[in-house]
């Protein structure tokens, strides 16, 4: 039952990103070139929209329907944040889609995005290698200092 | 205009897709107790190996996305089968399959750069910013960054007047 919330949740953001045009290559790119701006706008409307609702919801102390909690934790700030963000709107201009609308373009038939998709879980699966390591040589050298 | 023109049909002014997509994250975390994010979806379909853990439904939440476009492109009968992208082959001059492999190189990058700063559009920009985290708006400002200079490379510096 429980999954098909998720399943259910996941269509319905699928179809408000097709709906908003998030989807729409040449949409994403002319929001980069600032030769049309509806997509900035659509950002930062959902932007104050969902702080309106997050601070209803953190304030009324509410639980989740599902029962238990309502976990809002803000990511920390780690070295990787501004870094890691460059490297994403490269991908973004380059491509013309983020993770959420690359998945959305390949069910409106945008085939082209399999290739989009396809890289982007390869880049999770390159990233999640190279953190692995660096950890690794951190503990060694750990290991090696004591 | 009759209302299904409206919903299904036409295109949604920038203010009514923002408040749709804005009103999704607290409703949606009001409903399931999590907060949304998308970037960790994909994470989770490399974990497919691995028993589930407590981030499972990222990949029932991520299996979902393309069956709304699906909808979303059927209902507006705007649905089609594109393997190009003109506006990328025309400004630089390309084949499909070179095409292909630029969006492929463009989704490693969003991939890559997604996982190490912790989040995408979904996490960071709209729900991070949303809660006043700090880590969110840096992450943003170098996703727009990146966009922006790597935009006018493509289209106006290599492609000329595209």
């Amino acid at each position: 039952m429980k999954r098909a919330v998720f399943l259910v949740f996941g269509a319905l953001f699928g179809f408000l990103l097709s709906r908003a045009r998030a989807t729409d290559y040449v949409a994403i790119e002319n929001m980069f070139l600032l030769r049309d701006l509806h997509l900035f706008g659509v950002i930062g409307v959902a932007i104050a929209t969902a702080a309106v609702g997050l601070f209803v919801l953190r304030r009324a102390h509410a639980h989740a329907w599902a029962g238990g909690p309502v976990s809002l934790k803000t990511k920390p700030f780690t070295r990787g944040v501004f870094a890691g963000g460059l490297v994403f709107g490269v991908g973004w201009a380059l491509s013309g889609a983020c993770p959420g609308t690359a998945l959305t373009q390949i069910g409106e038939g945008k085939m082209y995005a399999l290739a989009t998709a396809g890289g982007i879980l390869l880049g999770t699966w390159l990233q999640r290698k190279i953190s692995a390591r660096s950890t690794q040589q951190a503990q060694a050298k750990v290991a090696h200092a004591s | 205009m009759d209302t299904f023109q409206a919903i299904f049909v036409q295109p949604w002014p920038f203010w009514i897709a923002g408040i749709a997509i804005g009103a999704f994250v607290p409703l949606f975390a009001w409903a399931t107790g999590k907060a949304l994010g998308i970037s960790s979806g994909y994470a989770e379909m490399c974990s497919l190996g691995a028993p589930p853990g407590s981030d499972r439904w990222k990949l029932w939440f991520v299996i979902g996305l393309p069956i709304g476009g699906f909808a979303a492109s059927e209902l507006a009968g705007a649905r089609g089968f594109e393997l190009d992208v003109p506006m990328l082959a025309s400004a630089l001059g390309l084949g499909r399959a070179a095409v292909l492999a630029l969006l492929a190189l463009g989704g490693v990058l969003v991939g890559l750069g997604a996982r190490t700063a912790g989040g995408c559009t979904s996490g960071h920009s709209i729900v991070g910013i949303a809660l006043g985290a700090k880590s969110s708006l840096v992450a943003t400002i170098g996703f727009m960054i990146g966009g922006f200079v790597t935009a006018q490379l493509l289209f106006r510096v290599l492609g000329g007047a595209a």
